[in-house]
C-alpha cells in the first residue's frame, strides 16, 4: 500500500525541492569551504535571481532558454558584489590574533546579515511585499505522464537543470586549473598562499560560482511555484544550511544527499502531518544526525584548531 | 620594541589623571552613570511626559538588556554560538503565561518558575549537544530553536498556537500591583539589573576565567584539567535560565504573547546586540542592546527606510568595529597596562614600559 502511485508522486515533488535545496546548499559548502565562514546573504541571492528571471520575461518575453544564462549572470555578478562588500573588508586583518579571535569571525557572519537585510528591505522597495505572478505561458505546471504517474513539467526541468549544473560544477572542480584553486584553498588557503595561488580571486570565483548555483534555484522555484516575493529566499536558505552541515560542511556529495533527504521527507510528511509540523521533520532529522554523527554524514573527524 | 615614545599611559604618576578617573574608579563612575539613567532619567522622562510609547521601549531595551546579557554569557565568554536563544525566551514565557492564566500562580511564583523550566529545558538541550564543536552546534541550537517554534505555534490545545495567549495578569508583588507604567518599568529595571550584576559576578570571577579558557580553546582547557563538558553544560543552563526570565518578564509586561515573538529572527537580533556591543565583554552587551532597540525607534520618522538603515548602520558598526563598541581587553593588553603603570615612575620621569 506505501507503493501507490500517489506516494511515488510525492516521492518526485519531493525529490524535485530537494535539488533546489542541493543547488542551494552547494553554494553554500563551496563559500564555507574556502572562507570558513557561513553566507547568510545567500538566500538573498536566490532572491535576486527569481527577480531579475521575472524582470526579463516581463520585460523582453524571450524563450525559457534564454533566461536561464542571464540568470546565471546576475548570479555571479551578485556574488562578486557580495564578497566585496561584506566579506573583503574582513580580510584586511591579517595578524594570527585577529584570524583567530571568535569576535571577529562572528562579525563577518553577522556582517553577510546586515547586508541581506539591506537587499531584502530595497527588493521589498522595489517590488513591494507581496507575492508576485509569474506570466503564465512561463509557468512549469502542465502535468506529464509517465506511466502512470503524473509528474508536473517543472520537476523535469529542475532535474534536467540540476543534473547539468552538478556536472559542470564536477568538470570545474576536478578538470580545470580554477577548481583545483578552490580545492587548495578550502583545503588550507594558508597553504594555497604560499604555493602561489592567488587566494583573493579564488575566492570571488567561488562566490561567483556558488551564487550561480543559488540564483538559478531562485528563477527554477519561481517558475515552479509560480509566485515569488522579496522573503523567498529565507526558508530554502535555512534549509540548505542544514542539508550542508548534515552533509559534514565541507562535502559537495554529503550536502547534496542530505539535501535530498530532506526534500523527500519533507514532502512525505505532509502526507501525514498538516503541513504546520512539516519543519519539525527537518529539524528532528538534523538534530538526530548531529546527535550521532556530530560531524555530519561525511565529514572530517576534528582537526586540531 | 619601542621604549621611548611618550605614550599617555606611561605618564608619571604625578601627571596621571586622578584616581577616579582611571581603573576601578572609572568603572564606579560609569556603573553609578548607568544606575542613575536607569532609575532617574528614565523613570523622570516616563512620568514628565506620560508617554506609554516611552514607557513599552524602555520595558523592551531592559528585557532585551537580560537577554544580551545571557546570550553573552554564553556565546561571548564560553564561545559557545547559540542562535536559537529566542526559543528560550519563548518557553519562560510560556511558562509564565500558561502558569498564571491556567493555574492562577502569583508572579513571585512564575518569574523563578519560568526560569527555571527554561533551565531544564536548556540542560536536555545541552545534554546531547555539548560535543558538538563550532559551526555544529550552532546549527543544533537553530534546529531547536526552530522546533520549539514550530510546537508553540501548532500545539494549539496547549499553546493556543497562532492566536497566542491573552489576558496575562500584570507584575503583582505581596498585594503591590505594578500597574502604572512607572511601577511596570521600575520592576523590570530592577530584575534586569539583578540579572545583569550576577551574570557579571559570575563571569568576573576565577569561574568565568574558567569559561574563558575553553573558549579560546577546550581542547588545552581540557588538558588543563578543567572539566570543559560540565562548564559548558552549566554556561548554557545560566543563559537559558536568563532568557526564561526574561521571557516571563515579556509575558507579565505585555500581557499577550504569540509565538512570533521567539522566532529565528528574534535570536539573530539578539546575537547582533552581543557582537555590536562587543563579544565577550558584559557592557558592550548591554550598550549593544540598547544600541539595536533605540535606534530602529529614532529612525520611524523615515518610515518605510527605517530597516535598510537599520541594516546599514549595522553593516557599519561591524565593519568599522570588529570587535564590537565596547571590546573585550585582550589578556596581553591587560599585561602590559599592568606592567607599564608599574615601571613608569623608575626613571626617575623617564617613560619607560612596552608601547
Amino acid at each position: 500500500m506505501v507503493f501507490d502511485v500517489f506516494f511515488l508522486q510525492q516521492v518526485i515533488n519531493g525529490l524535485s525541492i530537494g535539488c533546489v535545496y542541493a543547488l542551494m546548499a552547494i553554494g553554500f559548502t563551496l563559500i564555507f569551504g574556502v572562507l570558513n565562514v557561513v553566507n547568510f546573504a545567500h538566500g538573498e541571492v536566490y532572491t535576486i535571481g527569481a527577480f531579475v528571471g521575472l524582470m526579463v520575461i516581463t520585460a523582453l518575453a524571450p524563450p525559457l532558454l534564454a533566461v536561464v544564462p542571464l540568470v546565471l549572470a546576475v548570479g555571479a555578478v551578485s556574488g562578486v558584489g557580495l564578497e566585496r562588500i561584506a566579506f573583503r573588508p574582513f580580510r584586511r586583518f591579517t595578524d594570527e590574533a585577529s584570524q583567530k579571535s571568535r569576535a571577529m569571525r562572528e562579525a563577518t557572519l553577522l556582517s553577510s546579515l546586515a547586508v541581506s537585510i539591506v537587499t531584502r528591505e530595497i527588493m521589498m522597495h522595489i517590488f513591494g511585499g507581496d507575492m508576485q505572478g509569474i506570466p503564465s505561458g512561463y509557468l512549469l505546471q502542465q502535468p506529464v505522464a509517465i506511466g502512470p504517474i503524473m509528474v508536473a513539467s517543472g520537476s523535469l526541468v529542475i532535474f534536467a537543470t540540476s543534473a547539468v549544473m552538478l556536472g559542470a560544477l564536477q568538470f570545474l572542480l576536478y578538470r580545470t586549473q580554477t577548481g583545483l584553486g578552490i580545492r587548495a584553498v578550502s583545503n588550507n588557503q594558508l597553504g594555497a598562499r604560499y604555493v602561489g595561488i592567488n587566494t583573493d580571486r579564488t575566492i570571488v570565483t567561488t562566490f561567483a560560482v556558488g551564487s550561480m548555483l543559488g540564483a538559478t534555484a531562485g528563477i527554477l522555484v519561481g517558475l515552479y511555484d509560480g509566485a515569488i516575493s522579496p522573503h523567498m529566499g529565507f526558508a530554502p536558505g535555512v534549509k540548505a544550511f542544514v542539508a550542508m552541515v548534515m552533509g559534514g560542511l565541507s562535502s559537495i556529495p554529503g550536502a547534496v544527499a542530505c539535501a535530498l533527504l530532506l526534500g523527500v521527507s519533507e514532502s512525505i510528511a505532509t502526507e501525514f502531518l498538516s503541513s504546520g509540523w512539516k519543519d519539525l521533520i527537518t529539524y528532528s532529522l538534523l538534530v538526530i544526525t548531529l546527535v550521532f554523527f556530530p560531524q555530519g554524514l561525511f565529514g572530517h573527524g576534528r582537526e586540531r584548531a | 620594541m619601542d621604549v621611548n615614545v611618550p605614550d599617555a599611559r606611561l605618564m608619571p604618576a604625578t601627571l596621571a589623571p586622578p584616581a577616579a578617573f582611571s581603573g576601578r574608579g572609572r568603572r564606579f563612575a560609569w556603573t553609578l552613570l548607568l544606575l542613575a539613567v536607569a532609575f532617574g532619567a528614565v523613570p523622570a522622562a516616563i512620568v514628565g511626559t506620560g508617554s506609554s510609547y516611552l514607557a513599552q521601549i524602555a520595558i523592551t531595551t531592559m528585557i532585551f538588556v537580560i537577554l544580551s546579557a545571557s546570550l553573552n554569557h554564553v556565546t561571548g565568554t564560553a564561545g559557545l554560538l547559540s542562535i536559537g536563544h529566542a526559543a528560550f525566551y519563548g518557553i519562560g514565557a510560556y511558562a509564565a503565561a500558561l502558569l498564571s492564566t491556567k493555574l492562577g500562580l502569583p508572579f513571585i511564583v512564575t518569574l523563578p518558575a519560568a526560569g527555571l523550566i527554561a533551565a531544564l529545558f536548556g540542560f536536555l538541550v545541552a545534554l546531547p549537544t555539548m560535543r558538538l564543536v563550532s559551526i555544529y552546534f550552532a546549527v543544533a541550537t537553530l534546529g531547536i530553536g526552530e522546533m520549539i517554534y514550530v510546537i508553540l505555534l501548532n500545539w494549539v490545545d496547549f499553546t493556543r498556537g497562532p492566536m497566542g495567549i491573552r489576558g496575562i495578569p500584570p507584575i503583582e508583588l505581596f498585594g503591590w500591583q505594578a500597574d502604572t507604567l512607572l511601577s511596570r518599568y521600575l520592576a523590570v529595571a530592577v530584575i534586569a539589573v539583578a540579572c545583569v550584576w550576577v551574570l557579571h559576578r559570575l563571569t568576573h570571577s576565577y569561574y568565568g576565567n574558567a569559561l574563558r579558557a575553553l573558549r579560546e580553546d577546550d581542547q588545552c582547557a581540557d588538558s588543563m584539567g578543567i572539566n570543559v563538558e560540565r562548564l559548558k553544560i552549566e554556561s548554557f543552563v545560566v543563559a537559558t535560565f536568563f532568557a526564561g526570565i526574561a521571557g516571563a518578564l515579556l509575558a507579565h509586561t505585555s500581557a499577550y504573547i504569540a509565538p512570533d515573538n521567539f522566532r529565528f529572527m528574534e535570536s539573530i537580533l539578539i546575537l547582533a546586540m552581543v557582537v555590536v556591543g562587543g563579544l565577550g565583554s558584559l557592557p558592550g552587551a548591554v550598550v549593544g542592546a540598547l544600541f539595536m532597540i533605540v535606534l530602529p525607534e529614532a529612525l520611524r520618522d523615515i518610515g518605510d527606510y527605517r530597516m535598510i538603515a537599520v541594516g546599514a548602520t549595522m553593516f557599519l558598526s561591524i565593519l568599522l568595529l570588529p570587535k564590537g563598541m565596547l571590546a573585550e581587553g585582550t589578556a596581553l593588553g591587560f599585561v602590559r597596562r599592568s606592567f607599564s603603570r608599574g615601571w613608569a615612575t623608575i626613571a626617575g620621569g623617564t617613560p619607560v614600559g612596552w608601547k
